[in-house]
């Protein structure tokens, strides 16, 4: 019994046979075969949408919906698709999807970029607040209110502030500007929800570390960073999120041309002559966020290994 | 150790009072003077807020005395605590659960910079001495409480320190298991000849555990008596049913008490 997963209470696991100690518990191997489980039922998600998008555009066209659901607005699935093989512009070599893969693909770039360096922004934040409390006091508010700044507004000071930056030989590029608000939206998850996490261990713990004359160092290394763990995961769910979002928006707001944000608002012009192709770019934002989900999700398994599953958030 | 004096522990006058001259002034722990020798067992036992916690906290220097002398193994409880000359188990065992039993027991060793061959040695060397080496790879949670509070005693242990501070550590425990612990921990200190002080709220426990049961009292924290229980160095099962046993239960409880009789009990003990 010593293979399962659930937390024993009291004397059970007193009876776990000795014979069976060498068995590790194995919940990688389990923890893949729910993810596969979890893959099956986003398929069959992705059926019933479909369905769901036909089902309303064919009632539209039997009784009279408060939505337009004329082929202008609601193309029908497969003209979605086959747009996709289309030229993106008369005579050019590149299809639709090429522009549209392209384009997402210099986004996640750009949004993983973000994230990284939100999520160690956000870390370092946390363990500074942790470590000094007048950090704490004085930062947290400001943090907050970084948050409450709207994008829209900070956008264009950011890419003009950007721009007379230079270190160097490196001359600021409107990307890092991209990558700038993208980190600037995901730092902040991260931040709160490490700050938590490093503060989690008991009291008791954590004088069993003075007892042993652990550094602070020490100590937020051995047991304040893997406490922090469970309460990290889903900060970094949040976080990742945000750098998608706020790369999108970012690329809108800052006019800054080959990511998937600046093809949104290309192809919506052209929704009178082919509507079918914004839905082709907001297929490919989808898919981004899908991508950074599942990255997410293997970092989670990666990082609550060792833990009991009942404290997996 | 230290030959100074040959002293697991020495505290001469130790007071710790909490807000020093502010409202709300408490005083933990008034003129202690205590000492307990190489290869003793002392257990403190009082009622809560007679500063027998604090005491524990100030030798192991979680907490710093606020008058009084204060040596531990020899030296400053500071310098103590830095070299890792005691080990500590609390209550809770405060088992890190992201590592294994044996990764547990080797946490002390890692902070002292040991190598992983020899700190992974020396685990399973500890683990079977509290018979858990069966679970040296098991995560902390699958393990029921009394053998995680054996794996908190092994990981005391690490440094093979000649000092062990335990508060309560069987107080969360049922009563079979607590017996069955307290059987365990006789046999580890005749194995290695560690000076112990624990901290109980049990009568019989201490009883049963110590060559000497500090009585304390609150309001302020202070020793009432030190009461010397000569059970001798091989106590089993029978023991706990022993005439000598009951007096010195008796003897600690009238202590407890504050009784006149209390000197009296404590003749008895040993006659038989």
């Amino acid at each position: 019994m010593s293979g399962t997963q659930t937390s024993p209470p009291g004397d059970t696991a007193a009876r776990v046979p000795s014979s069976a100690s060498g068995r590790r518990p194995s919940g990688m191997g389990r923890r893949l075969r729910n993810g596969a489980v979890t893959v099956l039922w986003a398929l069959a998600g992705i059926g019933i949408a479909i369905l769901m998008w036909e089902l309303v555009k064919w009632l539209g066209s039997v009784i009279s919906l408060p939505i337009n659901t004329s082929d202008a607005t609601m193309p029908h699935v497969w003209s979605m698709v086959a747009v996709m093989g289309e030229p993106e512009v008369r005579g050019s070599e590149t299809t639709v999807l090429q522009a549209v893969m392209l384009a997402t693909l210099r986004s996640l770039i750009l949004a993983a970029g973000g994230f990284i360096i939100g999520a160690g922004v956000g870390l370092l934040l946390a363990v500074i607040m942790q470590r000094f409390l007048f950090m704490e006091r004085g930062l947290l508010p400001f943090v907050i209110a970084s948050q409450t700044v709207p994008l829209i507004a900070l956008a264009p000071l950011i890419v003009g502030i950007g721009n007379r930056i230079s270190i160097g030989p490196i001359e600021w590029n409107t990307t890092y500007s991209v990558m700038f608000i993208a980190a600037y939206l995901a730092f902040f998850p991260v931040s709160v929800g490490a700050l938590r996490g490093l503060q989690a261990p008991s009291p008791t713990a954590i004088e069993l570390m003075r007892s042993y004359g652990a550094s602070p160092g020490q100590t937020t290394r051995k047991l304040r960073f893997p406490a922090s763990v469970p309460y990290l995961v889903p900060a970094l769910k949040v976080s990742a999120a945000a750098a998608v979002v706020g790369t999108v928006v970012a690329e809108i707001s800052t006019g800054v041309r080959g990511g998937i944000g600046r093809l949104l608002i290309e192809y919506a012009r052209q929704i009178t002559s082919q509507p079918s192709k914004v839905y082709v770019a907001v297929l490919g934002a989808l898919v981004m966020g899908l991508i950074v989900a599942a990255l997410v999700a293997a970092l989670d398994m990666y990082l609550t290994r060792n833990l009991p599953k009942e404290t997996n958030a | 150790m230290s030959g100074a004096a040959h002293h697991a522990v020495q505290a001469q006058g130790v007071w710790k009072i909490f807000n020093e001259g502010q409202a709300g002034e408490v005083t933990a722990l008034q003129d202690v003077t205590l000492s307990v020798e190489d290869g003793e067992f002392v257990s403190l036992i009082g009622p809560s807020g007679c500063g027998k916690s604090t005491l524990l906290r100030v030798i192991a220097d979680l907490t710093s005395a606020t008058r009084g002398q204060m040596t531990v193994a020899g030296v400053t409880p500071h310098e103590a605590r830095q070299k890792q000359l005691y080990g500590m188990a609390f209550q809770q065992a405060a088992l890190f659960e992201w590592r294994t039993v044996r990764r547990n027991v080797e946490l002390p060793l890692e902070l002292m910079g040991w190598a992983k061959d020899r700190r992974r040695t020396r685990a399973m060397e500890l683990l079977e001495m509290v018979q858990l080496a069966d679970f040296a790879d098991h995560r902390p949670w699958q393990l029921s409480g009394g053998m995680q509070q054996r794996v908190a005693i092994a990981r005391s242990l690490a440094v093979d320190p000649p000092l062990l501070l335990m508060d309560e550590p069987f107080g969360a425990l049922d009563e079979m298991t607590r017996e069955r612990m307290q059987n365990e921990l006789l046999r580890i200190r005749r194995e290695t000849g560690k000076s112990i002080i624990f901290v109980t709220h049990s009568i019989p426990e201490a009883v049963y555990l110590s060559d000497r049961v500090v009585v304390m009292s609150p309001r302020p924290g202070r020793i009432t008596e030190i009461v010397p229980i000569p059970l001798g160095d091989s106590r089993d099962e029978a023991t706990r049913e022993s005439e000598d046993f009951f007096h010195g239960v008796t003897a600690v409880r009238e202590a407890l008490r504050g009784h006149v009789g209390g000197a009296e009990a404590r003749a008895r003990v040993g006659e038989v």
